[in-house]
């Protein structure tokens, strides 16, 4: 069977925290 | 301080440490009630920590969810295998790179495979060949492997 990996799992990110810290 | 808290926060992300970025992003919401980047590392620290019901449920009762949990909301659906209800989801929002992808993997485990490697082949040249990989997985499937 064809293995589909799941990319859109990297496009779930953090948020930058520069500017809270 | 709240200051304090985030950068705590940001500490437990860099060491994937995500049950404890859980913790301290609802400390920073128990101070500063609908905190956009509290609630957004809380809602992705869950899906990283494989707490895909939790993340779901967070986004849910957000009152004023801002516009990326769209995204987030149909990721978790995608992974509790509600594929029509991750598809709807997707066909109200903006499409992007990351909507594109979801997309293709939800309509490769309904089996829709010409319609999966139709969207492959619209995406923006891949910048990394994983995206090759889908597209070929779904050729496969589709039998149209000598593309
Ligand atoms: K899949």
């Amino acid at each position: 069977n064809p293995i589909v990996l799941d990319l859109a799992y990297n496009h779930i990110d953090f948020p930058s925290l520069q500017h809270r810290m | 301080s709240l200051e304090d808290l985030f950068a705590s926060l940001n500490r437990h992300i860099e060491r994937s440490e995500f049950e404890e970025a859980v913790r301290v992003a609802d400390q920073v919401l128990s101070i500063s009630r609908g905190d956009e980047d509290a609630l957004r590392c809380k809602v992705v620290a869950l899906v990283k920590a494989d707490d895909v019901d939790g993340a779901l449920s967070t986004i849910r009762s957000s009152k004023s969810p801002p516009a990326d949990f769209r995204f987030f909301e149909a990721y978790c659906l995608y992974r509790q295998n509600k594929l029509d209800e991750a598809l709807q989801s997707l066909k109200s929002q903006e499409r992007s790179s990351a909507t594109m992808l979801l997309e293709s993997q939800i309509l490769f485990r309904l089996n829709k495979m010409d319609a999966c490697i139709d969207i492959y082949q619209n995406l923006p040249k891949p910048k990394i060949e994983s995206v090759e990989v889908n597209s070929v997985a779904g050729l496969v499937a589709a039998g149209r492997a000598s593309e």
